[in-house]
């Protein structure tokens, strides 16, 4: 008999079994939808009801504005003559227009609810305070302007590691006990340092005891004018702050996932691989690296979007004009719409890739892919 | 170490083993696992391989694959296949032209043993394609026989291992095993996670290959009732040694070793009054095993000589009366079986045996 005449009986429920999968498929769809954009709803409120220290924020605000109008009115010279009484009322209508158009009058709750449903909607609106190099009030702006430079930085850095690790993981996994598998352990705490820690070491060997390289900063100023030279430029203002990033989480991370390729390669079916006399290279790809991919993509995937944040100290170590200082400024700057944009999109981008990763699960792993479907 | 003198059986023996030993490091030291076994197996015979827990059975199917762990300690001992030598042989060569097409496991956990992200049909077929570089297609129609072979539906080519019960998992593990055709299988515990029935039914395919295709098999377990559905020949181990190796009529009526007594007499049976004895005591440490017999400080026939470590002998008569031992008072100890005996496979390591031919190891 061939194999082939095997699924010959399952054909007649094929049809039905297909489409009760996609309803079964849909259904899920919709119901991790719905409970993640209720998490990015309690989410997005939260940081709102944080960033206006919940209304406190207001007070500090009215009293800023009338100190300004008062200041306002008491400098211009058109109302130098004016009766004390008129003064002040002047200065009130002035606080009222202002509070009306803050729409400072209505309570915090109602203003509350309405920021999370421009917020929601990707209605970033203007940023109180702070404005983009190019002079735009928008919050958007601000921050598109900010994200390739924390993009490129960080995501090089990331990268970098993420593979070198994922890579050098393996490699020591099959050297358990070695030399260099002992040595990549004890260096792991090396990691206990935050990046900036070694930036600051980095910058003073590299930067001034051998002024190698720059100290911070994106590219010379002024630009360079050709496209080569500018890449050049940046390429080498990279340098340090990857390195640093690279040196702070390279260790920590080979041990991590050593230790995790070393409790999977464990596994009884990698033993029985051994066994069957395959090849180190196909228990590694089919054995090892296969069923384990959905975490490692898992990981990645957080990474990835862990780059939205940037990092604030390292950036100011730095003088690096990403995303992290924005937000760094923001907060002193008591800039809500600003803090308040910069965390939507990270919540949409977090609720995007666990949506993502649910589905990449089913197709990496039949196990969770069957559940609930065939019997 | 010295060769068998098993000069005759030698010839149509298909594995030969000397002084295999498995030494495992930990931080207490070496444990000596596997410590210097010697034995055969011929074309097409079963071989069942007793021993309680933790006396080295696994480690054995381990060094005989060459499946070491991190921790090993040492490897040692000479391995014959058929003809050839293969303990000597290189890692890369042992991977290309012994596993799994000359000799198979199935491995204790076999219930796991499968890559739960690969459809089962595919890991049945996948020695022979990667081994043996057969198309997908031909590898394919080889697994379908065998999946016939141990009873598996064929339509379970196509599932994944978690769509499989116990038992129907422990028959795919075992179509893996055979389906590069090795002359030898080694079957560590195959049934011992499965009921009774299921048991039954793979050790009932097991027999009919055997009988069929003439495949060798060395079957580990702790389980005397069921293996005596396959045994022709015994090998008992305790603390890391062999203790006793003779045919399996003879081990399960009339063993020789005072432990090899003691077990069977721990095995319940069915029309008899007596009731099994337990066999007091644990078994050493393989840390640092007692010099002299393992057995001693169990045994209830140790006398003074039994502080030095016994060779193997070759006992003279059929009871072992001859040998200074009572008999062991189990019936069935026939006429055919002392011709059995006194063919030089079988071999005690106890000094009561002292007056049998020794077997230098």
């Amino acid at each position: 008999m061939k194999p082939a005449s095997a699924g010959r009986p399952v054909r007649p429920d094929l049809r039905r079994s297909r489409l009760r999968d996609l309803r079964h498929l849909l259904l899920y769809a919709a119901a991790r939808l719905l409970a993640l954009l209720a998490t990015v709803v309690v989410g997005v409120y939260l940081t709102i009801l944080v960033a206006n220290m919940g209304g406190q924020v207001d007070e500090l605000r009215l009293v800023q504005i009338r100190s300004e109008a008062v200041e306002a009115v008491r400098a211009d010279p058109a109302f130098f003559d004016m009766p004390g009484e008129e003064r002040s009322a002047l200065v009130e209508r002035q606080v009222a227009l202002e509070v009306e158009r803050l729409r400072l009058d209505q309570p915090f709750i109602v203003r509350s609810l309405d920021y999370l449903r421009r917020a929601l909607s990707l209605d970033l609106g203007r940023a109180e305070q702070m404005h983009s190099d190019r002079g735009s009030r928008e919050v958007r702006d601000i921050i598109v302007e900010r994200l390739p430079a924390t993009l490129l930085l960080f995501g090089s850095a990331n990268l970098l590691v993420f593979f070198t690790a994922v890579f050098a993981a393996l490699h020591l996994s099959r050297r358990y006990g070695s030399a260099l598998d002992r040595t990549v352990i004890a260096l792991a705490p090396s990691s206990a340092a935050p990046g900036w820690f070694y930036g600051i070491f980095l910058i003073l060997f590299f930067a001034f005891l051998f002024p190698l390289l720059p100290a911070g900063g994106m590219v010379t100023a002024p630009p360079p004018e050709s496209r080569l030279e500018y890449a050049a430029s940046l390429a080498r203002h990279m340098l340090l702050p990857v390195a640093a990033m690279f040196l702070s989480s390279i260790f920590v991370s080979i041990y991590s996932w050593r230790t995790f390729f070393l409790i999977h390669s464990s596994e009884d079916h990698v033993e029985m691989a051994r066994a069957k006399g395959l090849s180190a290279r196909r228990i590694e790809r089919r054995y090892i690296l296969r069923p384990t991919l959905a975490p490692i993509i898992t990981s990645f995937l957080l990474m990835l979007i862990g780059l939205w944040s940037g990092a604030i100290i390292l950036e100011q170590v730095f003088n690096w004009p990403g995303l992290g200082s924005l937000l760094f400024q923001a907060i002193g700057h008591r800039d809500t719409p600003v803090i308040i944009g910069g965390v939507v999109i990270f919540a949409y981008l977090l609720a995007a890739t666990v949506f993502l990763l649910d589905f990449l699960y089913a197709l990496l792993d039949p196990r969770v892919r069957v559940r609930g479907g065939r019997s | 170490m010295a060769t068998t003198t098993t000069g005759v059986a030698a010839g149509e023996a298909l594995l030969r083993v000397e002084a295999l030993a498995l030494h495992y490091r930990t931080r207490q030291g070496a444990v000596r696992a596997v410590d210097g076994l010697t034995f055969d197996v011929k074309r097409g015979e079963a071989l069942v391989v007793l021993g309680e827990s933790g006396c080295g059975k696994s480690s054995l199917a381990r060094a005989l694959m060459r499946l070491h762990p991190r921790n090993l300690a040492h490897h040692g001992g000479r391995v014959w296949l058929g003809e050839t030598l293969i303990s000597e042989l290189s890692d890369e060569r042992f991977r290309r032209e012994v596993q799994w097409s000359r000799l198979a496991l199935v491995m204790q956990a076999s219930m796991n043993a499968l890559n739960p992200v690969v459809k089962v049909g595919e890991q049945v077929a996948e020695p022979l394609r990667e081994l043996k570089r057969w198309p997908r297609r031909r590898a394919l129609e080889r697994a379908a026989e065998v999946f016939q072979r141990v009873g598996l539906p064929l339509d379970f080519m196509a599932r994944y291992p978690f769509e499989l019960s116990g038992g129907m998992r422990q028959r795919a593990v075992l179509a893996m095993a055979l389906v590069a055709e090795p002359e030898l299988v080694i079957l560590d515990e195959p049934t011992s996670a499965l009921d009774v029935l299921t048991q039954a039914a793979i050790m009932n395919v097991l027999k009919e290959i055997k009988r069929d295709q003439g495949t060798s098999f060395i079957l580990i377990t702790h389980d005397v009732a069921t293996s005596s559905e396959l045994a022709d020949r015994v090998a008992l181990m305790y603390a890391g040694e062999l203790v006793e190796t003779c045919s399996a009529e003879r081990f399960f009526t009339a063993p020789a070793h005072p432990y090899s007594r003691m077990l069977m007499e721990s095995v319940p049976r069915l029309h008899e009054r007596r009731r099994p004895r337990a066999i007091a005591g644990q078994p050493p440490s393989l840390l640092d095993p007692p010099g002299g017999c393992r057995f001693a400080a169990r045994c209830p026939a140790r006398f003074a000589r039994c502080a030095e470590s016994p060779p193997a002998f070759v006992p003279e008569t059929a009871d072992g009366a001859g040998a200074g031992v009572e008999p062991g008072g189990e019936p069935g100890v026939g006429g055919e079986v002392s011709s059995e005996v006194r063919e030089s496979r079988h071999r005690v390591r106890c000094w009561l045996h002292a007056t049998g031919r020794e077997e230098t190891p």
